[in-house]
């Protein structure tokens, strides 16, 4: 255990409506919250992901998406070293390979601070996501069990990340989203902190600790379903609906860094 | 926007360094440099930023930029392009920079960008910044920017912003006509930015490739395709060219190569060395490792004056214009090219080589008084034995264009090609009939590992510059001949038959004589004809077989023409009959081609000639040609010796029956029956009446198979014992006979005819062939009262052409016992590379030039057949038979063993020898020296008689039998020498080992 495993967050000015924030004020208009670290993988064993921790989601098949990406847990594709966690797309003359990796059955949570400081990867078609899926997915089919997107990014796009929710009538294309961007940065240059801040009646996301949209009951078209557990999804896709296909001009290979990913749970009243 | 900010306290501070620089003050100058530089981004926004000039490019139309006030993309006004089309008056394209005076500090942005669109889609050859019109240190450019008819924003990423703290070059453009035609494109909102969102530098050196170069010491090249690659904000990647002040450059090995800060690679010593470059702190992709062998050996200094020089490439002469020395033909070639200097050496250096093509084509080089294409060629890298360089010489011919109708001149530098050290090769420029509009090398390999080579000295010369010159050097000498076989009108090296006059007066040209290297020449400068007159001492040339005479002329030949007509008073006092030979540009059969500046043998077998060939009564000679001058030499007649090789010289032996004793169909020794025809309807053959040396003879050519006929008189052939005929050919592989006997009734069919083929595989070629053939062997010729078709067939069927003479039946009488009966010992079965067979049946004979080369008047053997063996029979009064294969020369040196087989019937063997003699050349013409065995009784082994004596002796060392010289690597002809043996046969002439 970290001796820091009790982070104190200081909410930040909330600017709706804004889509690329070019200033940098800080001062926030939320109460403070105290969350208390309960989960994380920092990455800092070499090898294959920590099994204890993460399963491998393999295959193709174009996962709901059309996406062109064959998932492996070969290390060219997911490995940790150097600290990081990283997931490579490849392109092997047409046919790419890439990896998706999931806390479901070995953790998960409701409510809570869910981030990753992340390094992003870049090129037209590439997909990367950090997100989370409701655990009782297999039992309440999708949307019901609800989709909590914390940062998902186009390559073709490098400055702009998005966070979005899926649930029971606000699915897919109809997902209640915002885009967070940068005037005169990239997201792929880097490392930044995506992060969700999850209660029973609010999703904030968050960007180096500036929030960027807020999601309450009252913005959704549909019902509320963030109120049961919810496990982690990091993947990097190639290609699908979301982001359209990669060019000839697309490098490959592309690696999403991922340093660390944390969970944790408010502590009230400290 | 944030960065939109003007930095005026830094205008302010130039104004007054501006101020100080011009006046007296002395203020410490470093204490200046600290000052900064305006930071302004714009360029044109809706016009000049403050401080901007504009200038066109040399060569340019200057007024193809102008300010439009309509187009913009916003404000005001854009900035308006007219690409002019091509050829335009004014510019042949349109380009110019924008700069400053002062420098500004652009230091704290990362691109330049600007919008623009076109008058139709197009790509724009050029744009970038870093011009400033002087050292354009940090000059940056992005190619084939595609533009359209919409507004479209353009980045060009600054490769390292903290290179431009004082950068005077904004903007700069180029662009030529697009498929030859002009538009217009528009440019608005030029200016630097700091947008943030391109990433992930990557400097590239050598477009990233890790190229190995071979070099040598003392060579200098710059290290090429520099760039840095950027992610731009749409994910994707771009290059831009970028100068190689961004980069530092490094040599692993310093000694070896060193590197400048401006990728200047100066090779120094032999070893290796790899050349890297950082920019901005990144290292580059990409990589040279240069490979020196070491001190570079300059190519032999030509030694040919300049005014007898064309040169095309060499610091010796002055070099014509060259249109390109790598025309980079697409799409086959792979050649690129490397050239360099070495001191004040200039080489020339092909890469990746497959073919390359050098150019000349403005003008044409006309050679005409040039004599050979010299170049120097060095290999660098070892290269195949088999491999070879093959260098083309391209005319463009009459029609002045490269096209279908260019002449070649094709010259293949042999292999082994040596690897590491200067090839000089002169080609002769003789086989090229016009080289008066010469437009190209093309080198070209034959094999696949002749990767490269420097080339040096590529020039043609001659005997001197400017006008026709006359030849420098005599005509080829004749060869020494028999007076007897030559009859000269002029030449130095024989005794000359009077000439009235060399320039009649009944022609329209004039004659001059002169001495070339001691040797007489004519020269003729021609009108249409000149006549050459001998009225007075007219001769009888049938007896010569061929004519021969040199000619030399500076004149281009193409479509040029030289006509010879032989004219014959037939026993009169003016023309009877005559024959012609024309020469022309083209070589055709016997005769060879004109040729500018080289003498050219015409020695041709006087069948080359059209016309009536009677020669009896030859009085006069006509030269007409189209040429203005034409050197002469070596006019004569000659009879070539025991054949030319493609007809019989000599008539066939005269045959020696009884005439008692001889039933003949055809001879000149004998009466002969009547033959109702030579050539039957049925005959697969073409049929001629010859004269072979005053003997007439049957010609069958295109022969498959003959029928000849007596039906009308049917021979009765039952008291004789063979049938004699005697068979010519230079191309027969097998020979049949068929005799056909209608039987009683005398008449085809009635179920009475008989009939039977013999067989003669692999007869000899070139000599005469004497067949007596028992009647006998004709098995299924059970009858001969009414011998009525006698069939000959020559293989290969129909393209066979003997010569057949005394074709008669005899009777014996018994008097053939003489001779073997048996055949020959057949050699053992041996490896075909084990054995060099110059005559035997047991193995594949080599090709001669001449299997009977007449040295002792006359054929000296003839073929017989001794139990179906082939066997050769001394000719009675001959004694000695030459072989000669002086174009299929055999290297002999690793053969241990010669072989050869004799019989002899004589009774009295006293004095009797026999000699085998190989001659060997030494590359020569002639013979340098010969191994001789000799034979006689005395020796072991022995000349005996009325057996087979078999002669196998080891040649490797003299001694015994073995005499002479053991030299056997250039052998050209083999003699076999006899002396008071009166009849010999002899079989299986071999070497083996």
């Amino acid at each position: 255990m970290k001796s820091n495993n009790v982070l104190f967050i200081r909410g930040v000015l909330f600017l709706a409506g804004i889509f690329i924030l070019g200033g940098c004020e800080n001062n926030s208009g939320l109460e403070d919250r105290t969350y208390q670290l309960v989960w994380q993988d920092e990455f800092d064993a070499d090898g294959a992901p920590d099994e204890s921790k993460w399963a491998f989601d393999l295959g193709a098949g174009g996962w709901g998406n059309n996406e062109l990406q064959t998932y492996t847990n070969d290390a060219q594709n997911v490995v940790v070293a150097e600290g990081s966690l990283k997931i490579t797309a490849i392109n092997n003359g047409g046919s790419f390979s890439s990896a998706r990796i999931r806390t479901q059955g070995k953790f998960d949570q409701a409510y809570g601070r869910f981030e990753a400081r992340i390094k992003l990867p870049w090129g037209p078609g590439i997909w990367p996501a950090f997100w989370m899926l409701g655990a009782d997915i297999e039992t309440n089919p999708w949307p019901q069990s609800g989709e909590i997107d914390i940062m998902e990014y186009r390559g073709q796009q490098p400055n702009v990340i998005h966070g979005s929710v899926h649930g029971p009538g606000y699915s897919g294309g109809a997902a209640i989203t915002k885009s967070y961007g940068y005037a005169n940065n990239r997201f792929d240059v880097e490392y930044h902190v995506f992060a969700v801040e999850w209660g029973e009646d609010f999703i904030h996301y968050f960007v180096d600790d500036v929030l960027y949209q807020v999601i309450e009951p009252g913005d959704l078209t549909g019902e509320w379903v963030f109120d049961h557990p919810f496990f982690m999804i990091l993947n990097v896709a190639v290609g699908g609906d979301y982001v359209g296909f990669p060019t000839s001009d697309t490098p490959f290979p592309q690696t999403m860094n991922v340093d660390y990913v944390r969970v944790y749970t408010e502590v009230n009243g400290k | 926007m944030k960065n939109k900010k003007y930095n005026w306290s830094a205008i302010l501070l130039i104004a007054a360094l501006v101020l100080a620089g011009s006046g007296s003050c002395t203020r410490d100058y470093d204490e200046l440099e600290l000052v900064s530089y305006p930071t302004t981004p714009e360029v044109f926004i809706d016009g000049f930023s403050a401080g901007l000039n504009y200038a066109a490019f040399g060569g340019s139309k200057v007024t193809a930029f102008d300010v439009d006030k309509e187009v913009k993309y916003q404000g005001s006004a854009s900035m308006r392009f007219e690409v002019p089309d091509f050829e335009d008056p004014l510019g042949a394209y349109a380009g110019g920079t924008y700069f400053t005076t002062v420098g500004r500090d652009l230091s704290g942005y990362d691109a330049l960008t600007f919008w623009a669109k076109a008058s139709k889609s197009a790509t724009i050859d050029l744009v970038g910044f870093g011009n400033d019109l002087g050292e354009s240190k940090y000059l940056v450019s992005m190619q084939n920017v595609a533009v359209n008819t919409n507004w479209k924003k353009y980045i060009i990423p600054i490769p390292d912003p903290s290179r431009l703290k004082q950068e005077k070059g904004m903007f700069f453009y180029s662009e030529g006509p697009e498929d030859g035609l002009g538009y217009t494109f528009w440019i608005d909102e030029v200016k630097f930015e700091k947008l943030g969102t391109i990433a992930h530098r990557q400097p590239v050196i050598l477009n990233g490739d890790d190229r190995v170069e071979s070099a040598v010491n003392g060579l200098k090249f710059p290290v090429g395709g520099l760039g840095v690659s950027f992610n731009m904000p749409t994910g994707i990647d771009q290059t831009v060219n970028a100068a190689p002040a961004y980069f530092t450059f490094v040599s692993s090995n310093e000694s070896v190569a060193s590197v400048d800060a401006t990728g200047l690679v100066s090779v120094l010593s032999e070893g290796t060395a790899v050349i890297t470059a950082t920019a901005g702190g990144t290292d580059a992709m990409g990589s040279l490792t240069v490979n020196s062998s070491g001190d570079f050996t300059h190519a032999p200094v030509p030694a040919e004056d300049q005014e007898d020089v064309i040169s095309i490439f060499s610091n010796q002469y002055v070099n014509v214009p060259v249109d390109f020395y790598n025309g980079y033909w697409q799409p086959y070639q792979t050649t690129t090219s490397a050239d360099f200097k070495v001191g004040d050496d200039d080489v020339l250096f092909y890469t990746n080589f497959n073919f390359v093509g050098i150019q000349f084509t403005s003008p044409t080089i006309d050679a005409t008084t040039m004599t050979h294409l010299h170049m120097d060629v060095w290999i660098p890298n070892a290269v195949d034995p088999a491999d070879k360089l093959a260098v083309k010489l391209v005319d463009m011919g009459p029609d002045g264009d490269l096209d279908g109708t260019d002449l070649t001149l094709v010259y293949e530098i042999a292999g082994p090609l040596a690897s590491q050290s200067w090839i000089s090769v002169d080609i002769p420029l003789s086989g090229l009939s016009s080289r008066s509009k010469l437009a190209q090398i093309i080198l070209e390999r034959l094999g696949s590992t002749l990767t490269g080579f420097y080339l040096d000295n590529v020039y043609l010369y001659g005997s001197g510059g400017g006008t026709p010159t006359v030849p420098t050097e005599a005509a080829p000498a004749p060869p020494a001949r028999d007076p007897a076989d030559v009859i000269s009108l002029f030449s130095n090296a024989y005794t000359n038959n009077t000439v009235n006059s060399w320039s009649a007066e009944w022609d329209d040209s004039d004659v001059a004589d002169l001495q070339i290297s001691g040797d007489d020449v004519k020269k003729y400068t021609f009108t249409n004809f000149a006549g050459i007159d001998f009225s007075s001492d007219k001769f009888d040339a049938s007896g010569m077989t061929h004519f021969h005479i040199d000619i030399w002329t500076p004149d281009d030949v193409m479509s040029k023409s030289l006509s010879i007509k032989n004219v014959d008073f037939g026993g009169g006092t003016a023309e009877a009959t005559s024959h012609i030979l024309t020469v022309v540009h083209t070589a055709s059969g016997d005769i060879p081609a004109l040729a500018t500046g080289s003498w050219v043998s015409v020695d041709v077998p006087i069948t080359a000639f059209t016309g009536d060939q009677t020669r009896s009564d030859l009085a006069q000679m006509v030269l007409s040609s189209n040429l203005s001058t034409l050197y002469v030499d070596n006019i004569y007649f000659y009879k070539s010796a025991g054949g030319t090789g493609t007809e019989p010289a000599a008539a066939a032996p005269t045959p020696t029956h009884a005439a008692a004793s001889v039933i003949s169909m055809f001879s000149g020794a004998y009466t002969n029956v009547t033959v109702d025809t030579w050539r039957t309807d049925w005959s697969a053959a073409s049929y001629e009446e010859v004269t072979v040396a005053g003997d007439a003879t049957k010609k069958y050519s295109a022969l498959n198979f003959v029928g000849i006929e007596t039906t009308s008189a049917t021979i009765d052939a039952t008291a004789m014992t063979h049938v004699h005929l005697d068979v010519w050919s230079a191309d027969f592989t097998n020979f049949g006979v068929k005799l056909v006997d209608f039987g009683a009734d005398g008449a085809y069919g009635g179920g009475d005819d008989v009939e039977h083929q013999l067989n003669y595989p692999s007869p000899a070629r070139g000599v005469w062939v004497s067949y007596n053939i028992p009647l006998s062997d004709f098995a299924g010729l059970t009858t001969r009262g009414h011998l009525a078709q006698y069939i000959l067939v020559g293989e290969p069927a129909g393209a066979t052409t003997i010569w057949v003479d005394n074709i008669y039946f005899y009777d014996d009488g018994g008097t053939s016992a003489t001779g073997p009966t048996a055949a020959a010992p057949t050699p053992p079965a041996r490896s075909a590379a084990n054995v060099v067979s110059i005559f035997s049946d047991a193995y594949t004979n080599i090709t001669t030039d001449n299997f009977d080369a007449g040295w002792c008047e006359g054929a000296a053997v003839t073929q017989v057949s001794i139990a179906g063996n082939n066997t050769l029979k001394k000719n009675a009064g001959i004694v000695c038979h030459g072989i000669d294969f002086s174009t299929n020369r055999q290297n002999l040196s690793s053969f241990t063993h010669i072989h050869f087989d004799l019989y002899t019937d004589d009774t009295d063997l006293t004095g009797d020898v026999f000699n085998v003699k190989l001659v060997d050349f030494a590359g020569g013409a002639s013979e340098a020296s010969a191994l001789e065995v000799n034979i006689n009784t005395g020796t072991t082994p022995a000349i005996v008689a009325g057996t087979w004596v078999s002669v196998d002796i080891d040649i490797t060392a003299l001694g015994g039998i073995v005499t002479g010289n053991l030299t056997r690597s250039d052998v050209a002809q083999i003699g076999i020498t006899t002396a008071n043996l009166t009849n010999v046969w002899y079989d299986n002439i071999y070497l083996w080992k």
